[in-house]
């Protein structure tokens, strides 16, 4: 095994010194810009990074392969599970590809392990999913979401329409936390009350965790009259097919959208109708920029695209804007300039532009529920929500 | 509510995964104690089975009847081959046989990450019990009550056939004296061989009866063998284990992964090896030391 991992890399390696050697030459057209996608193309994560993959591919193929008037080249590289494979991949795409802008990258600690490499190239970083706290985002922006905000988005609405008290529980990790925090800090800000004994949150071991029985044992104990969660992927599925045979099985279930996002919402199946999530994307939104996504997304998909692949869509567009307005000659410099002064951006969830502050999405979020849609379940808007982002 | 009402379910919950577990373990012990093999491909024997349900599995009493017959052939067959690999390795040599074993678990989950790919995989349970079914005004997954009927059967049946069978006759006195067993004329290569596809049987028939409960995936061989390892050194790891001790042991796993985590949800992450430290600091030799058959 370790002999075939040597070979495989001087292979590798074999590969990329001939592909430098052709790319130094003909370089492309005059004005070819180069941009880098890293995601999870491999891994847990794998489903989430081919749909952020595809999404920006199908801007690129929905745009005639040009940003801003310039023929992108784009490199796609595989970010794995984290941070061991994703730095040097980040750091091929950097140093070898000599990409002058970096888009993707599914997790949290991808990203934390990856923004050293960034800034010391100096090249502006547009993430598509996972937002660590970062020191100083002068070159990052995220098309996303900060994690916080998904719980807080919908946190007055359960106040209004949930007549008791509410169950908080989700994965003890870092995502989860803070997901968990945002909501139950609006929500008793908002006069709620968590049915947790001693008010706080139940943080579950992760990813450990596969019987969620004995907590619904105490969520029946507690008297809630609704339960608020995160989960996502495995734990997600598990979660939702427990619920609906367990003893709360009739108690509304609240959750940050990815509870129920893409794949995971197949294997859920039946269990999750009934489900009402909070997330910035609904694939049944009404708006034209949607309409014309979710048309070209299912040329090629079975599923309606996920919120993944809507932010990666958006991060195209966010550079189609920006390179246009950076000049004849774009550099990472002036295209990440061009980008603090870009005001609304269109996009399939509605009209959004970047917080001055936090260099996210100021943006609408939606209360969506899973129900029938023709033949499949799919997540339908119910409501719009708050504008959260400053 | 009623304080002792409320844990009913993490309680019951608590057997059907500690029947899970003895079904696993039993296998595992088999190997251990009578052939004195320590398998560390038993969790993946596991997560074959599993795999197979998830693929196989649509809803329907057939399709789960023919996971079964698939699954325990495909596991059965499994334990036949670790028997072949084993054969040049003398009994006892536990370290050597732990590398093969544990060599065969890697690339064999590696095998089953190519073939079925890196997520966890859903698995449909028969439509019929695919539903909540009202116990004493709780409600409870309906698969599980008929889980925990058909583990209990099984472990029945497993006694049976170590106290009252030819077979189970040889298993004991192979446990006690192997060397006398082999002057007897019984080739300790056909009792190995026997012994580790029957241990890959009862692994198979609790991944495809289990996948509901403890899904194919990645990380399923890890966590079963994991877990089956702690239900054997709890129910005596000296070797000389029994089916009471295993089954003991196998539950109270159980109710500590369930009813322990609903007493006390803070300890969720340690309660498992803190009791498993405190019970070999209390008894050495686990549960129950011996069981001797009636």
């Amino acid at each position: 095994m370790y002999r075939s991992k040597v070979l495989a890399g001087l292979l590798a390696l074999g590969v990329t010194v001939a592909a430098a050697g052709c790319g130094g030459e003909p370089e492309g057209s005059p004005g070819t810009i180069k941009v880098g996608l890293l995601a999870s193309l491999s891994g847990t994560y794998q489903a989430i990074g081919t749909d952020m993959r595809d999404g920006f591919q199908l801007y690129l193929r929905t745009h005639g392969g040009k940003l801003g008037g310039h023929p992108i080249e784009l490199v796609v590289a595989d970010e794995g599970d984290g941070p061991p494979t994703a730095v040097p991949a980040a750091t091929k795409l950097v140093k070898q590809d000599r990409v002058s802008v970096l888009t993707g990258i599914v997790g949290g600690g991808s990203a934390a392990g990856v923004y050293p490499v960034l800034t010391e190239a100096k090249i502006p970083f547009i993430g598509a999913n996972a937002r660590p706290a970062f020191k100083d985002v002068s070159r990052v922006w995220h098309t996303s979401y900060l994690s916080q905000e998904t719980g807080a988005s919908v946190a007055q609405y359960v106040r209004d329409h949930v007549d008791g008290s509410v169950y908080a529980i989700g994965p003890d990790y870092q995502g989860g936390h803070d997901q968990l925090k945002g909501f139950t800090e609006a929500f008793t800000k908002a006069g709620g009350t968590l049915a947790n004994a001693d008010g706080k949150t139940r943080f579950t071991p992760f990813p450990t965790t596969t019987n969620f029985t004995p907590y619904f044992a105490q969520i029946k104990a507690s008297g809630a009259k609704a339960v608020y969660t995160f989960y996502a992927g495995t734990a997600a599925i598990d979660f939702v097919k427990q619920y609906s045979q367990s003893e709360i099985k009739d108690l509304p279930l609240y959750a940050a959208g990815f509870l129920t996002e893409g794949g995971v919402l197949n294997a859920q199946g039946p269990a999750a109708r009934g489900i009402f999530s909070v997330l910035n994307y609904s694939p049944d939104l009404d708006n034209a920029e949607n309409r014309s996504f979710v048309a070209a997304w299912k040329e090629n998909h079975d599923a309606p695209p996920t919120t993944y692949a809507m932010a990666s869509y958006d991060a195209a567009a966010v550079l189609d804007k920006a390179i246009g307005a950076a000049g004849d000659n774009p550099t990472p410099e002036s295209i990440n300039r061009a980008i603090g002064q870009l005001g609304q951006i269109d996009s399939p969830r509605g009209a959004w532009q970047f917080s001055k502050s936090t260099h996210s999405p100021v943006q609408k979020w939606y209360l969506r529920q899973v129900r029938q849609d023709g033949r499949a379940l799919s997540n339908m808007v119910v409501t719009d929500l708050a504008t959260v982002g400053k | 509510m009623n304080r002792v009402d409320a844990y009913l379910i993490p309680a019951l919950d608590g057997v059907a995964y500690g029947l899970l577990l003895f079904v696993v373990a039993a296998g595992l012990v088999l190997s251990f104690g009578v052939a004195g093999i320590l398998n560390l491909a038993h969790g993946t024997l596991y997560a074959i089975g599993a795999y197979v349900a998830a693929t196989l599995s649509d809803g329907s009493w057939l399709a789960l009847l023919l996971a079964l017959v698939a699954g325990v052939a495909a596991t059965t067959a499994g334990g036949a081959a670790l028997s072949g690999m084993l054969a040049p390795v003398p009994r006892g040599d536990h370290l050597t046989q732990a590398l093969l074993t544990f060599g065969v678990a890697l690339a064999g989950g590696s095998v089953l990450v190519m073939a079925f790919g890196a997520e966890n995989l859903p698995v449909r349970v028969p439509a019929t019990v695919d539903r909540p079914v009202d116990l004493a005004g709780h409600a409870y997954a309906g698969y599980r009550l008929v889980f925990i009927a058909v583990a209990a059967a099984l472990a029945l049946a497993l006694h049976a056939v170590v106290t009252r069978t030819r077979a189970g006759m040889l298993v004991r006195a192979a446990l006690d004296d192997p060397d006398m067993v082999a002057c007897l004329g019984v080739s300790p290569a056909r009792v190995r061989l026997g012994v580790l596809a029957a241990s890959g049987a009862l692994a198979g028939t609790a991944g495809v009866l289990g996948a509901p409960i403890i899904g194919p995936g990645p990380g399923t061989a890890a966590t079963v063998l994991l877990l089956s390892l702690v239900v054997v050194v709890l129910g005596g790891h000296s070797g000389r284990s029994s089916v009471a001790g295993t089954l003991l042991a196998a539950l109270a796993v159980g109710e500590i992964q369930t009813l322990g985590v609903a007493l006390a949800p803070t300890a969720a992450p340690f309660l498992l090896f803190a009791a498993m430290a405190a019970v070999l600091a209390a008894r050495s030799h686990g549960l129950i030391r011996r069981w001797s058959p009636a």
